[in-house]
């Protein structure tokens, strides 16, 4: 359909709808409700003791750590999301469709074993090292570290940058940008004035979710040898030092309410039109090979190297575990749970996301910025309070799929409301208005104008929780009922058992599994998929 | 039935040989199951040592109680079998520390054994149960403990969670091996030791003294630790406790001086030895026995410091909850772990040390009581790891 750019009327000062405020006042409510545990375990920790923990000097040392990794992986994200997202989309890439697919896989892969494959794989005497030998190659560059970490949290993170962005991307209407080169601005210029404010709303969504990713990690900085945040809460637990670790959980919550009001100044409310209209794609010509080597490169650093370690594992140990075989049900059960997890997070963050992009009050930004605590605690930590919540007001449903599939949401909600509200914020509020001129109902005018339009960053936001409760761990560890296992569940038993080889099989299923998932959602965009 | 491995190469044939068991007791049906006893060759056998049970129970006694390990056959010696233990009967919720792929085929078999009996095992890190436990509170649906070191089981002793085990439990095992109030037993060992690479070390120049360690300039930039891991910190703590906290930090300092590399597990550590990257490592005895039994011919091999912190013998062990729904249940069920052929399990799968009288390790090792210990380090005294992680975070080692 032709959009007609009419004035853009803000509905910013419109009377909240009362029904959407509630609904998105109690998902807030709903994934702060795990912070009360938070809260009530830290004061368990003395006055003196918690003021010595807070001001030691490896404190502020940690801070600036964590910090720096965060800044570093957030800046690699955007500089590996956006190119990717804007060759997949907007350019006549060949195979985009795969490479769609597979720039989003590492996702999936949890960020433990991405970091413990690196280390293998370009460790001092690794596989690469011991391939190199008879060239005369004495050592690698230092694996382990700041670099190390920013490297490995970068590859496997870059696809929340990635996956918002390309949804903007998918709605942009070329027209603005055909409309730019006949004023005579270079393609360079129209990206800058017509492409990048489209995008920026939803690349600040991605980095954000890329940084407080970074901030909560616990494995690769564990394995990385650096000395972040969550390592230090990991210490903690693994010495039954639950009110510790608790206290120290709070500082990171205090670190991310700083990053989320840092994102609100950043990213802002501003309103970009979106048509909708895909016009032709850019014509790469010459670039044509560069483009599938930085696929290739990107897609490959992440995917090929765990699997060909795990491979050759596979090949290589001959310490065979017992009752590891795979069973098929470990795949069913984690496409489940992940299927759930994202359509509850959708629906849960429609209300949120609206109110936040078509509003400018208190209300709508807390909520939303509300939903983003959860996803900044570490797993264990989240775990843990659930299972306070579940054994004393949620008792029927403790150790069932229903507090699990709950545990998801909390964990990964804003991933969906990120995605959702950029989306919100392309759709000119001209259009609905539009259609309620010619006698629909609000709702009717949602599903028929909105709805359509927002639809790619909806379904990237599905994605986005589905592809990463594929690979939770810790929370699944502590709330999943007895005897369910998934895929992931299953790696860990190989893995903390020491048999990596047999960590091998089911890791590639991980893969295969959630590729094809990747394929149906797609497929699911209602738009073509080149 | 039965796995018959001839024809295979060696390799394989010790891979299937563990496997064998799962396939005979999972896929038992009522018939019996071929038996591999020591020397037999993998042909069928029926039965084990009858005893007028039914053939069902026998075969698979005769094929958890006694087989083949990566260092050669066994068969069952001492101890008291899981046949002259009371029956099992009702539902039992295991949170267990021990990872499934080790201990899961024993848990199976025991519930195998006893047509009434059924486990809920719920398996994740030791640490992280003992905090959901603790989380869970009085509606911890939890009726026994299952874990990987004394630590866990003295964190939930002191949090007043456990109920004391029937004397004839704790009567099991040598007193050390047990707590002093019964709260706890140990079910198998663990001990420190030294993992060092055969290329680049003699035996006879691995340091004795733990305290020789920072003054050994051959390990300089090449000596690998896991410092996160529970065992080491258990070892730091049985070093404060026999010589001090000044000590203490003057060893972690010294080590930090020398050079020493930091892994994410002990496991790594000695396969890092193995592959000549570092030249030795502080580890628990079996991931030497596991890298070897993985990769016979690796240069690898175990030295033990005398009589000091670098040489506690630590235990992993079980507990009954204060919120077991069938207290009697629950103690019947650790007394399995302590049986024969539960025994003799953990010395071939897991290469521990059985703590029953009677049973072997297994291996290139020393028995238990070739052992030298620190005297007067009483197990429960490992609990206290608040101390220990403050200290090595002073030291920056965390």
């Amino acid at each position: 359909m032709a959009t007609d750019q009419g004035t853009t009327q803000e509905t910013a000062d419109d009377p909240l709808p009362l029904g959407l405020t509630a609904a998105a006042v109690a998902v807030a409510v709903a994934v702060l409700l795990p912070l009360v545990w938070l809260f009530r375990t830290a004061l368990g920790v003395g006055v003196a003791e918690a003021i010595a923990l807070l001001t030691r000097p490896t404190t502020v040392e940690v801070f600036v750590n964590s910090a720096l990794l965060v800044a570093g992986v957030t800046a690699g994200s955007i500089l590996l999301g956006v190119p990717l997202a804007y060759l997949t989309v907007r350019t006549d890439l060949p195979f985009a469709r795969f490479w769609t697919v597979a720039v989003s896989l590492p996702l999936v892969i949890p960020s433990y074993i991405g970091a413990f494959a690196f280390v293998s794989a370009f460790g001092p005497q690794g596989a690469f090292q011991r391939l190199l030998a008879p060239l005369g190659v004495e050592s690698l560059p230092e694996i382990y570290g700041f670099h190390g970490a920013v490297l490995v949290l970068t590859l496997y993170t870059y696809p929340y940058v990635y996956i918002t962005t390309r949804a903007a991307l998918k709605s942009l209407d070329t027209t603005l940008i055909d409309a730019a080169r006949t004023l005579r601005h270079s393609r360079r210029e129209a990206f800058r004035h017509v492409t990048l404010p489209h995008i920026r709303p939803a690349v600040a969504a991605g980095s954000l979710l890329v940084a407080l990713y970074a901030l909560s990690d616990f494995g690769t900085p564990a394995i990385m040898q650096f000395d972040a945040f969550t390592r230090v809460i990991y210490v903690e637990f693994n010495a039954f030092g639950r009110d510790t670790a608790t206290l120290l959980s709070l500082q990171l919550v205090a670190l991310t309410v700083f990053i989320l009001a840092l994102e609100s100044k950043v990213s802002g409310n501003e309103r970009t039109a979106a048509g909708g209209r895909s016009g032709d794609v850019v014509a790469l010509g010459g670039w044509v090979v560069p483009a599938l080597v930085l696929c290739a490169a990107v897609a490959g650093l992440a995917l090929v190297v765990p699997l060909g370690i795990l491979l050759t594992w596979l090949g290589d140990t001959s310490a065979v575990g017992q009752g590891l075989a795979f069973r098929p049900e470990y795949a069913l059960n984690s496409v489940g749970v992940a299927a759930a997890a994202a359509l509850v997070a959708t629906v849960a963050g429609l209300p949120v996301a609206y109110l936040a992009a078509t509003r400018d009050s208190k209300i709508a930004t807390l909520s939303e910025r509300a939903t983003y605590v959860g996803y900044a605690v570490p797993g264990v930590v989240l775990g843990l309070a659930l299972v306070f919540l579940g054994t004393t007001v949620a008792t029927p449903i403790y150790q069932t799929t229903f507090l699990l599939v709950f545990a998801y949401v909390v964990r990964f909600l804003p991933q969906a409301v990120g995605s959702l509200r950029a989306s919100f914020l392309r759709v000119d509020p001209a259009l609905p208005e539009a259609a309620r001129t010619l006698g629909r109902t609000p709702v009717g005018a949602f599903r028929a104008v909105t709805l359509p339009l927002v639809a790619p960053g909806l379904l990237g936001g599905a994605a986005l929780v589905f592809l990463t409760t594929m690979k939770e761990l810790p929370a699944t560890l502590l709330l999943r009922p007895s005897g369910f296992k998934t895929l992931v569940v299953h790696i860990w038993t190989a893995y903390a058992a020491g048999y990596f080889g047999q960590a091998a099989v089911p890791a590639l299923i991980l893969l295969g599994v959630s590729g094809l998932s990747m394929l149906v959602i797609l497929s699911q965009e209602g738009y073509d998929v080149r | 039935m039965s796995d018959d491995p001839r024809g295979r190469s060696r390799r394989r044939f010790l891979q299937a040989a563990t496997a064998a068991g799962v396939t005979v007791v999972a896929g038992c049906g009522g018939q019996t199951g071929g038996t591999e006893t020591a020397g037999d060759g993998g042909t069928d056998s029926s039965g084990g040592s009858g005893g007028g049970d039914s053939a069902d129970d026998d075969a698979a006694v005769g094929q958890i109680g006694s087989g083949r390990s990566p260092f050669g056959d066994r068969s069952l010696a001492g101890g008291m079998s899981m046949r002259e233990m009371p029956d099992l009967s009702g539902e039992l919720t295991l949170y267990s520390g021990r990872g499934e792929a080790l201990v899961g085929e024993l848990i199976g078999f025991i519930e195998e054994l006893y047509p009434d009996f059924t486990v809920r095992p719920r398996y994740n890190a030791a640490a992280d149960l003992v905090n959901q436990i603790q989380t869970e509170g009085g509606n911890s649906p939890a009726d026994a403990f299952f874990s990987v070191n004394a630590g866990a089981l003295g964190a939930l002793k002191d949090a007043g969670r456990t109920v004391e085990l029937p004397q004839e439990v704790l009567d099991m095992v040598r007193a050390e091996f047990h707590d002093p109030d019964g709260q706890w037993v140990g079910t198998s060992g663990r001990a420190r030791t030294i993992p060092y690479n055969t290329q680049s070390l003699s035996a006879g120049e691995v340091p004795t003294d733990i305290f020789a360690f920072p003054e050994t300039e051959a390990l300089r930039d090449s000596i690998g630790w896991a410092p996160t891991y529970s065992s080491f910190q258990a070892f730091v703590t049985a070093m404060r406790v026999l010589n001090g906290d000044d000590a203490t930090r003057e060893w972690l300092e010294g080590m930090q001086a020398l050079g020493v590399q930091e892994f994410s597990d002990e496991f790594l550590v000695s396969q890092a030895v193995a592959d000549g990257e570092i030249t030795a490592g502080f580890a628990n005895h079996y991931y030497i026995q596991r890298v070897l039994a993985g990769r016979p011919n690796a240069p690898i091999a175990t030295a033990f410091t005398e009589g000091d912190a670098g040489a506690i013998f630590n235990v992993a062990g079980a507990l009954v909850l204060d919120t077991a729904e069938d207290r009697t249940l629950a103690s019947n069920f650790v007394r399995h772990l302590l049986s024969a052929e539960a025994q003799d399990y953990f010395a071939r799968t897991t290469f521990e040390y059985p703590l029953v009288p009677g049973v072997d390790p297994i291996g290139e090792l020393p028995s238990i009581d070739e052992l030298n210990p620190p005297g007067g380090l009483d197990l429960t005294q490992l609990s206290d790891l608040e101390g220990t992680v403050r200290l090595m975070r002073d030291v920056g080692v965390l």
